[in-house]
């Protein structure tokens, strides 16, 4: 289930292997949301002169900082080893990387102009770009159009490698026995008709759930499916369903998103009064610091009243135009082009207005660190769809494409494994129960007589979770939030169809279907929310600013074990059985940390394995 | 299994690159024929009408056999670039149907200018050789039968026709063969576009000037 | 602002035995900043929920929202109401298979010219995990990415008159550009044959007229009148070659 990066890369490795596969895909496998990733992906190759000297070690440490010691440690490790190699094979592929260029050259930090000099001996080798949160510049990039080069390349070796590919389908349910998963039953987005996919391994690589945001960077289709299929199961845990990412530079009013590279070249944000103020909060990193914590700083400085009145609420500016129309032009031309097609601004004289958006969801379907689905055999997870755990509280900016083709690559070697390890039992009956019950849920939708309209609900839903499961969250809100989410849930049951008929693939009838599912998911965001009284990461509580360690050093599991239930059972368990790196600051987003007691956790333990 | 492993015995077909080439170098050997052409004739303007200056050059022509010789050589070009182009005219009614609406919908130039030269084409088969036919079945070449036939009053509404549709072909051809060739670049296209425009409404005029000459100043 | 925008809006399902193709109006209160996406989702929410068309990205990286705009194709999402008259049209893009309204199945298309054009890297190399990359110069990467930066969205297709007449044969200026991005990359070992194989007929680049609609349309500036004449050139002179060297 879906053709984004981590599906194919899957599918590429078990094709490799000669297994028959078949990816499903709401929308043709090159328009996934993949391919509107701009910045880059991390790997530590270490050609570029400011990016020398490192090395997988300290890409670990940075993306354990980054997490806030919520990732799982032994993933971190494996992911930050494999990431130079995915890269390169990458290029091998075909991907026109930016490469390094010798001589002399100049980069903007914080708005102030710096000089760096590349040696000859490392010209033509891969280079990198700065990101917010690395120590390293590491971020491998294609001028502005990573993500979209990447999903064509793993595409090429789709077709090269004539790997099915069965676009405007959307699987709407796992067929499993409570053991084993055996595939999946889907609606076909052209006619509207039922099918079902049988399937030895079955992968989850939908990617992420920010839709059910109002304001979110997330393509339109990004509704969380898989979590919502996963946890339909009732076997199946969402890790972490709480740990969502805001982005500091979405556009007003469409929420489209201006890529980090901005800062990391040197872009600046500014209030009102045209006034810096990143340097203010944040002395060291200053716009650069990580993607929380800069959203955070933003809504916090519009909280103050230092934010740009307009017509779509108060927002802030991103301010590009010392970096000159040159380097505008050729290195953030993506970045110019969305200014002037959306919004009829030039970057280049002009400031941009931003606010900060849902962008990332670091939870997902809980995988081992081999990319299995906890709770059924045969499924499988993988991207920004899982809770591999990599990112923990807080990704890293190129982290997660380099997820997607690490994770991938690591996930599709393993179900190789799996497939050769055993054999599957097909059962009929199984298969027909789960076709039975998608179809109970369409005919409960085409024959109610439910007064309730979908969009309504669902833009319901969006404004709860924007507004009070935000960037800043407490008791209050979220207890109230989680009432009218079980309210919105009770009324999705009750809606009925406007539609005057619902032949073909009616739009209308598949935000029906989907919709319960994504309010569920929308509540364990909600309730984990609540339940976590710490601050950790992207996960903010005004309430209890600290970051507990001592209580809460530990990953949420939520499952939905009954459709009459309204809330999900939350369980709990340690977030890496490794501690290379035991907790600490992180150097960025001042935070009191209340530290753990439990010795196995506070002193470093060399890497296992 | 790895599908470039299988590449098949690779056997390219040449014919279509060839055609293609005789279908720019015929019409562009025809543009330059056109274009002197063009300026023989206007040659009667030179003596207002006396016509010495072009008989002095048919004769030259004819006494040196260009005329017996290229006549027949420019109708076999014109038939061979015919044949070739040809292959790109929309012959069937569907084709037809479809091509003439997307012209009407989408309202784009470059489109529009390739259904004007189709069309023309058509028109110059007919008209062009129906005028070769004439000349060169009535050698030799002379100021007063030209200005003869042009007196008539058929004759002068087939010229008529005949001269912008020449124009408007050799205009529009150069153009997209160039434009299809890659001497007009993307940045180049614009003016060039521009410049195709002068010169093909500067070749109109020579000729409606020649033929206002014929008709009005030369005697039969 | 406080226009009242008209839509004529294609209509046809075809799993519905009912549907006929029609086009059906629509009125709407154009807003600040209003897009097509935005103005179709409302259409959609507000007043015909049954309306299909396709969104993805919603900023003009995908590819999805393809169709002709008062007659031309352009990308949906970018296209903003103020730039258009008030009385919009909006049509499926021909050529391709339509699925129902506004939307039309690129995706089918666009893997066969993938399969067509054979659009991969071909070599015999094997990829070594620990070696060291091969170097490429910078320039060379960036004009690999700029011929590497065609979103699928099928405006040039729509756009094309060759294709209007030939729908199902002629491969478009899309194919013909992907083409050109694998000749420049040294890292595809494919000779210049094995390109003519592909694309040295009527169906490929000869077939093209130079009509210059998909130069003319293509949401992402792609440089395709350029490329397409350098295919042209190269297909054609690759043979002339042959018969000087006699083979
Ligand atoms: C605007 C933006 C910019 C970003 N920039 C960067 C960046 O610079 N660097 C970085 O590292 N990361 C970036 N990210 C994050 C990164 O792009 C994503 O995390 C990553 O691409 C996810 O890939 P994926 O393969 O997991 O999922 P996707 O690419 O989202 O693919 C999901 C696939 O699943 C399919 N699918 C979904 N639901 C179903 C269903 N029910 N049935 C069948 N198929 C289904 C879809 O059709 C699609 O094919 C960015 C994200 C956004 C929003
Ligand atoms: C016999 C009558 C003629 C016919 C039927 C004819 C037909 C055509 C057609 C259909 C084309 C378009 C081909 C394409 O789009 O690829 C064309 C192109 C062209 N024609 Fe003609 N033509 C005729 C006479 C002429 C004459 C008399 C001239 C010059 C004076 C001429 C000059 C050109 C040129 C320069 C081109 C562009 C070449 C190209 O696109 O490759 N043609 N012709
Ligand atoms: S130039 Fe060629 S590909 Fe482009 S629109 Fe014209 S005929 Fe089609
Ligand atoms: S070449 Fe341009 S118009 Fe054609 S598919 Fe690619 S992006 Fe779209
Ligand atoms: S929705 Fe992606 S290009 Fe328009």
């Amino acid at each position: 289930m879906g053709a984004g990066l981590a599906g194919e890369r899957v599918a590429v490795a078990a094709a490799v292997s000669g297994f028959d596969c078949l990816c499903l895909s709401i929308v043709p496998p090159r328009r996934s949301h993949s391919s509107a990733a701009q910045g880059g992906m991390q790997a530590s190759l270490g050609n570029c002169a400011m990016g020398r000297g490192d090395s997988p070690d300290i890409h670990f440490a940075d993306t354990v900082k980054g997490s806030d010691w919520g990732c799982d440690q032994e993933v971190a490790r494996l992911f930050a080893r494999t990431a130079p190699v995915a890269v390169r094979e990458m290029a091998f592929w075909g991907i026109p990387w930016n490469r390094v260029v010798a001589g002399k050259g100049f980069y903007y930090k914080a708005g102030k102009k710096y000089e760096k000099i590349e040696p000859a001996e490392r010209a033509g080798t891969i280079t990198a770009r700065d990101f917010g949160g690395t120590a390293k510049w590491r971020t491998c990039y294609t001028s502005d159009g990573t993500g979209h080069t990447l999903l064509y390349t793993m595409d090429s070796q789709v077709v090269r490698l004539g790997i099915e590919v069965h676009d405007r389908v959307e699987a709407l349910a796992l067929i499993h026995d409570g053991e084993s998963c055996t595939g999946v039953v889907a609606r076909c987005l052209k006619t509207g008709k039922l099918r079902v996919y049988l399937a030895r391994a079955t992968l989850i690589a939908t990617g992420g759930y920010g839709k059910l945001y109002r304001e979110s960077t997330n393509a339109v289709i990004n509704w969380g499916d898989g979590a919502a299929i996963a946890l339909d199961t009732g076997l199946v845990p969402i890790g972490n369903p709480e740990a969502v990412q805001f982005h500091p530079t979405g556009i007003v009013p469409t929420n489209i998103l201006v890529t980090e590279g901005c800062r990391g070249d040197g872009g600046t944000l500014k209030d009102v009064d045209e006034n810096r103020f990143m340097n203010i909060y944040e002395p060291e990193k200053q716009e650069l610091a990580s993607r929380d914590v800069v959203s955070r700083w933003m809504t916090h400085h519009i909280r103050t009243g230092k934010g740009v009145p307009g017509a779509y609420g108060a927002h802030l500016w991103l301010d590009i135009r010392h970096l000159g129309a040159e380097h505008i032009k050729t290195k953030l031309r993506e970045v110019e082009e969305i200014c002037k097609e959306f919004l009829d601004r030039d970057p280049v004289t002009q400031l941009i207005p931003v606010r900060p958006a849902q962008h990332y969801s670091m939870g997902g379907v809980r995988t081992d660190r081999d990319g299995a689905a906890y709770g059924l055999k045969g499924l499988f997870a993988a991207g920004e769809a899982a809770c591999w755990d990599l990112h923990g509280f807080n990704r890293l900016g190129g982290n997660s494409l380099a997820e997607t083709i690490v994770a991938g690559k690591i996930v599709g070697e393993k179900i190789v494994e799996f497939l050769r390890g055993g054999e599957t039992d097909f059962k009929t009956s199984v298969v027909h129960r789960a076709v039975e019950k998608v179809r109970e849920r369409i005919d409960a939708v085409t024959g109610s007589s439910g007064k309730e309209n979908v969009y309504l609900l669902r833009a319901a839903m969006g404004d709860v979770l924007m507004d009070q499961v935000g960037i800043f969250r407490n008791e209050a809100d979220l207890r109230d939030a989680v009432e009218k989410l079980q309210a919105i849930y009770e009324r999705s049951k009750k809606i009925g169809l406007r539609s005057s008929s619902v032949h073909g693939a009616n739009p209308e009838l598949s935000a029906c279907l989907r919709l319960p599912g994504m309010v569920r998911l929308a509540l364990c965001i909600a309730r984990g929310a609540l339940m976590r009284t710490e601050s950790r990461g992207a996960h903010a509580r005004e309430d209890y600013p600290e970051r507990n360690d001592r209580d809460w050093l530990k990953r949420t599991l939520a499952y939905w074990k009954d459709d009459r239930e309204l809330l999900p059972v939350l369980d709990y368990e340690l977030p890496s059985r490794v501690w290379e790196m035991p907790p600490g600051e992180r150097g960025y987003g001042s935070i009191k940390i209340i530290a753990s007691e439990d010795p196995g956790i506070c002193s470093p333990r060399p890497e296992t394995n | 299994m790895l599908a470039d492993e299988t590449i098949p015995q690779i056997r390219p077909v040449r014919a279509e690159a060839w055609l293609e080439f005789v279908q720019v170098l015929t019409g562009v050997a025809l543009v330059a024929f056109m274009w002197m052409h063009m300026l023989l004739v206007a040659s009667i303007n030179v003596d207002l009408g006396g016509g010495r200056v072009l008989n002095l050059i048919a004769r030259f022509f004819e006494a040196s056999d260009m005329t017996q010789i290229g006549g027949p050589l420019i109708a076999a070009v014109m038939l061979v670039h015919f044949v070739v182009a040809a292959r790109k005219l929309p012959l069937r009614v569907r084709e037809q149907r479809a091509i003439w609406s997307h012209s009407l919908s989408f309202h784009h130039t470059d489109t529009w200018l390739w259904v004007v030269q189709a069309g023309t084409a058509f028109i110059i088969l007919i008209l062009g050789s129906i005028h070769m036919w004439t000349v060169l079945t009535t050698l030799p070449i002379t100021a007063a039968k030209s200005a003869g036939r042009i007196q008539g009053r058929w004759w002068l509404g087939f010229y008529l026709v005949l001269l912008p549709m020449v124009e408007l072909h050799v205009g529009i051809g150069v153009y997209r063969a160039g434009v299809k060739w890659g001497l007009i670049k993307r940045a180049s296209r614009k003016a060039s576009a521009r410049f195709e425009t002068k010169l093909a409404l500067a070749m109109i005029a020579i000729g409606l000037v020649s033929l206002f000459t014929f008709l009005v100043l030369t005697k039969a | 602002m406080g226009r009242t925008l008209k839509f004529n809006i294609f209509r046809f399902n075809a799993e519905d035995p009912a549907s006929v193709p029609h086009m059906d109006g629509f009125r709407l209160e154009e807003t600040e900043a209003m897009t097509l996406f935005i103005a179709l989702n409302r259409l959609r929410e507000q007043q015909d929920p049954t309306l299909m068309f396709d969104f993805m990205c919603r900023a003009g990286i995908c590819g999805s929202c393809a169709m002709m705009i008062n007659g031309r194709p352009d990308l949906a999402c970018h296209t903003k109401t103020k730039d258009l008259p008030a009385e919009i049209t909006l049509l499926p893009m021909p050529v391709f298979k339509l699925i129902g309204d506004l939307s039309v199945d690129t995706g089918t298309w666009f893997r066969s010219m993938n399969e067509k054009v054979r659009s991969w890297i071909h070599t015999d190399n094997r990829f070594e995990p620990g070696e060291e990359e091969e170097r490429m110069d910078n320039a060379l990467a960036e004009n690999i990415y700029e011929l590497d930066r065609c979103i699928e969205c099928g405006c040039c297709v729509a756009a094309c008159g060759k294709a209007a007449m030939m729908p199902d044969k002629f491969m478009g200026a899309t194919a013909f550009c992907r083409i050109t991005r694998f000749m420049v990359d040294p890292r595809d070992e494919r000779k210049s044959d094995e390109y003519f194989e592909v694309v040295g007929n009527e169906e490929g680049i000869f077939g093209c007229l130079g009509l210059l609609g998909c130069e003319d349309t293509c949401p992402k500036n792609l440089p395709l009148q350029d490329q397409l004449a350098m295919l042209r050139r190269k297909m054609g002179f690759s043979q002339i070659r042959h018969l000087f060297s006699g083979k």
